[in-house]
């Protein structure tokens, strides 16, 4: 067997059809390497036979404007990639509940969504952000927070979901279904429901395990 | 003004910083959408599952209620639960007491009502002695306050007509359990849904009427494939959508469904032969007639074998033969069922039948197994069952007709000996027959609304006419109170404190959160100033929640109920506590009758029927006996009743709020091909005529019900449903029988 193919074999399988994230990391990677190679190239093969001016516009190419592409290529990719379970899972705090979800024996929503494959990737992104742009600054947002509650140690047992939960990102897939609509309790409280003053959870079961039920969130050294 | 590219660099800097690491990042959180001062732990309002709430409040109101993630229902509740929060507050809260002059209910002072009260009970008294008065209590009645009015006719005036809504909807499963078990209420708990395999609903449509605890039932199925549901029920409901087998039977030949199942159990093998040699006796009729053999209970089924009975139950041999198979090869079955089974005059029989099931296969005392009936009210089990507040019963499983229970009462309530009645007083029905006798001449009725719930009622109407009737209630006005000479508002819900027990045995506490509106007060306080003014205020020592509860405390304790160990401070802190607990440390009991698990099973074994003088529990030979009311030419049809999830019962709250207006409630399902004989469309006006009484309802085609067979809601407020129910009772439990009329359904033409 050769290298190449033990190597193959190693490496997860790549994502069906291309990505955001993943069209994004071969730019700022085209980038990178494009600046590099055809800086050495201009610098050490090209310069005496260029015109001088073009060999300025060449370096402005390759130290700003193909970097300035790169950066804007590697910060779109991070966006895209932190959207993924595992980003999230790579705070541990979030271990119960990716855990939870992953658990074919669980009946949590954010299992039974899993399960059914609902939503096949970026779960906790699609159900933890709003719409439009101001449900990803206010996701990035909480991630900040989050993060820095992470790096300094300092959340606090038992995690809670702070404010209302949006039923919107609920709506969004199931208001026109008719599965939904065809439900009286849903046309009574509809209005409550659309303000938020109702939450889907209480009917439909919490997302994520009780409360009482939950591992601890922090990693503790036994552990 | 002026910048420098320097002072511009440092001004986006500090203002990335700010944004970043300031309010906007760090302190922000996302909003409640409704703002809560303070939370407080509490119990649904509304049926028999229990829900644990907490509840919110914001400048002295009740604004919010969600599920407690630390109860039972792991945060859940349906839309009942979370309209708990609009109920305080709807329209025709009862504000002010009122006496009726010249024919008019008038605002009068509490001293004045309770007087007139108190004097119209006297005289009734006087003129009829003590059984011509009665208390009609409820199941939302918290237990204290069923206590104290107990205590107060039974021990005080000296009647034990006392009787309550609960004879409506549980005496059926109360007897059922008392006679096989000798001690009521279920004995698992809700834990087991995560540990069965099979779950057998008759009679009970748990998607809309317990549709937490189906959730729970549901989540099982989500995540164990091999559970199993087989739902009985003479309608295709939410329930049975979810059923690997669902036996539409014919209404009322349940009986003879569960004694062909038996038949094809014991044909088969599939029973549990050590578990009946050990822990099982066969009997017939009453729990102390001499003892059959397995034998003798096996002739008697022969009648019974699935081919005898298919076309009396509507079904094909090979359904029950599938339903009994998947019941006898079932790691661990849980039978669930209320109303459908209970509201027949075959109520006890059925009950009887659906608990040998269980008893034949040793489907009992493992985790998963066991029958469980579920209660419809708040608190039936707890506050009405428990507590003995029925017309043969006293506190704690005793009973008005044994001299030693009796003798018990009368030392624990400090009375001289013989003060209780030895006779059995008038249940639910033959209790408002006699109003309309003037043998019951005067009658306190709270906290439910029998001009609407009673079968027949237009016939009992006339009763509640006659009787100097006190009404106590939180709306006003009810179809009751306008039958009433005094009538007294109540407090309800979270306005007062008490405690309430569902269908796992769980008592919980309700605090006081908010303040009654207008003049309204607890029933419990009603209760102690009307016993007052009767001269009985000395016997009514405990008067507030936690002494009342203490007090029954003691006298529970040394009893199969025994929950000395729920103290309030307990009741305070945890979501709730399952009985048998003995002790301050017992954490409640799961499973009952099983050793190890209930403190109160001394024996070592599978299981120890402690409450039977045999120790063992009873299989009873049961008849499915005639139907009481045959289908003719004049009454062709069956006609059926039940309730849908948005509203509950009479909708003397629920169809007051607002959200739920829309809902639609004066429909009769009808079978397309009968509406189509007819020529009746959706939508369309039709008479239900009865032996009995009429009601209009709108047609409604579906394909949910038989052919044959019509069904109606109980809510209904412009149309009374139960004008046309029959009013047969079960010989046993006199449970009348809701679930089965015969009726002629007619289209009605326009003008008439
Ligand atoms: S299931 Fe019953 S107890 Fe639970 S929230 Fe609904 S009405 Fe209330």
């Amino acid at each position: 067997m050769s290298a190449w193919s033990v190597w193959a074999m190693a490496t997860p399988e790549p994502p069906h059809g291309a990505t955001l994230g993943g069209a994004l990391e071969v730019v700022a990677l085209g980038c990178i390497g494009v600046a590099v190679l055809g800086l050495l190239l201009v610098e050490f093969v090209f310069k005496s036979r260029m015109a001088r001016s073009t060999y300025r516009w060449t370096l402005l190419l390759g130290l700003f404007v193909l970097p300035g592409v790169a950066l804007l290529g590697t910060t779109g990719h991070m966006f895209e990639s932190m959207k993924t379970v595992e980003a999230c899972q790579s705070c541990h705090v979030m271990n119960p509940f990716v855990g939870d979800m992953h658990d074919p024996r669980s009946a949590t929503l954010a299992a039974r969504h899993y399960r059914s494959g609902a939503i096949p990737d970026k779960q906790c992104y699609a159900c933890h952000t709003g719409y439009g742009i101001f449900g990803t600054v206010e996701a990035k947002r909480d991630g900040l927070r989050h993060w820095l509650l992470y790096v300094t140690d300092t959340w606090k047992e038992p995690i809670t979901y702070k404010g209302t939960y949006p039923n919107a990102n609920c709506l969004a897939c199931h208001a026109t279904a008719p599965i939904f609509t065809r439900v009286d309790s849903h046309k009574a409280l509809g209005t409550q429901l659309a303000n938020d003053e109702m939450s889907c959870f209480t009917c439909h079961g919490l997302p994520h395990p009780a409360r009482p039920t939950r591992a601890s969130t922090r990693v503790t050294a036994s552990q | 003004m002026h910048l420098t590219r320097r002072e511009l660099l440092h001004y986006f800097g500090a203002t990335a910083a700010t944004g970043l690491l300031g309010p906007g990042c760090i302190g922000w959180t996302r909003e409640e959408a409704i703002p809560v001062d303070s939370w407080h732990k509490s119990v649904c309002r509304f049926c028999g599952s229990g829900c644990e709430t907490r509840v919110g409040l914001r400048a002295g109101k009740v604004v919010k209620v969600e599920g407690l993630q630390e109860g039972w229902n792991r945060g859940r509740l349906c839309i009942k639960g979370l309209l708990n929060r609009e109920i305080l507050y709807v329209s025709d809260r009862a504000h002010y007491p009122m006496v009726r002059k010249n024919g008019q209910l008038e605002r009068v002072s509490w001293d004045e009502a309770l007087d007139a009260a108190a004097a119209g009970f006297r005289e009734a008294m006087a003129q009829g002695g003590p059984d011509a008065v009665a208390f009609y209590g409820s199941g939302q009645l918290f237990t204290q306050e069923s206590y104290t009015a107990n205590k107060l006719f039974k021990g005080g005036l000296g009647t034990n007509n006392v009787d309550g809504n609960p004879r409506l909807c549980m005496a059926s499963a109360a007897f059922g359990y008392k006679s096989v078990f000798g001690a009521d209420e279920p004995s698992g708990c809700y834990d087991d849904i995560e540990h069965a395999t099979l779950f057998f609903v008759i009679g009970a449509n748990m998607a809309e009427c317990h549709p937490v605890v189906w959730e729970r039932v549901r989540d099982r199925l989500r995540t164990e494939p091999q559970a199993r549901v087989i739902v009985v029920d003479p309608r295709r409901t939410p329930t049975a959508r979810d059923a690997t087998l669902h036996l539409q039977i014919r209404p009322g030949t349940d009986v003879a469904l569960l004694n062909a199942m038996a038949y094809e159990l014991l044909r088969t093998g599939l029973v549990d032969p050590a578990f009946i040699n050990d822990f099982v006796t066969f009997r017939r009729g009453t729990a102390d007639s001499p003892p059959l053999t397995l034998e003798d209970f096996r002739a008697f089924l022969e009648d019974y074998a699935p081919e005898k009975v298919a076309n009396l139950c509507g079904l094909s041999s090979a359904e029950i033969r599938e339903a009994a198979r998947l019941f006898g090869i079932s790691q661990a079955a849980l039978s669930f069922w209320t109303m459908g089974l209970n509201q027949q005059t075959h109520g006890v029989a059925a009950n009887r039948m659906m608990m040998a099931l269980h008893l034949l296969t040793g489907q009992i005392g493992r985790p998963g197994t066991g029958p469980f009936s579920l209660t419809g009210q708040t608190n039936a089990g707890g506050g009405v069952r428990d507590t003995g507040s029925l017309a043969h019963a006293l506190p704690a499983g005793r009973v008005v007709t044994k001299a030693h229970d009796r003798q018990d009462m009368e030392r624990l309530w400090g009375l001289p000996e013989g003060r209780i009645s030895p006779n059995p007083g008038l249940s639910a029905v033959p209790l408002f027959e006699a109003m309309r006798e003037g043998r019951v001449r005067a009658a306190l009725v709270m906290a439910t609304n029998p001009a609407r719930s009673l079968p027949n009622a237009d016939r009992y109407r006339v009763g509640m006419e006659k009787a100097f009737l006190v009404v106590s209630d939180s709306i006003f006005p009810t179809d009751t109170a306008r039958y009433a000479d005094v009538f007294l508002p109540a407090a309800m819900w979270a306005e007062k404190e008490g405690v309430l027990s569902q269908s796992e045995r769980r008592y919980h506490l309700v605090e006081k959160l908010v303040e009654p509106p207008g003049e309204a007060r607890s029933d419990l306080d009603i209760l102690v100033a009307l016993g007052e003014r009767l001269g009985h205020g000395a016997l009514l020592k405990a008067r507030t929640p936690e002494a009342v509860w203490d007090e029954w405390r003691r006298v529970s304790a040394g009893t199969t109920y025994d929950f000395s160990g729920m103290t309030y401070a307990r009741l305070k802190a945890l979501p709730g506590l399952t009985w048998p607990c003995p002790t301050e440390q017992h954490p409640g009991t799961c499973r009952r009758y099983v050793p190890g698990e209930d403190p109160l099973a001394k024996k070592e074994g599978r299981i120890d029927f402690y409450a039977r003088p045999d120790g063992r529990a009873v299989v009873y030979l049961s008849e499915q006996g005639p139907f009481r009311e045959s289908l003719t030419s004049d009454y062709p049809m069956t006609l059926t009743t039940g309730r849908r999830l948005e509203h509950w019962h009479t909708a003397t709250l629920t169809g007051r709020i607002a959200q739920l207006k829309g809902i639609d409630i004066d429909y009769l399902e009808i079978h397309p091909g009968d509406a189509a004989v007819m020529g009746v469309k959706e939508g369309e006006l039709v008479q239900v005529t009865s032996a009995r009484g009429t009601v209009r309802l709108k047609a409604l085609p579906s394909m949910r019900v038989r052919p044959g067979v019509v069904f109606a809601l109980m809510h209904s407020m412009e149309h009374l449903v139960n004008a046309a129910t029959s009013d047969y009772l079960d010989p046993t439990s006199a449970q009348p029988e809701y679930k089965l009329a015969a009726v002629r359904v007619e289209r009605v033409k326009e003008g008439t």
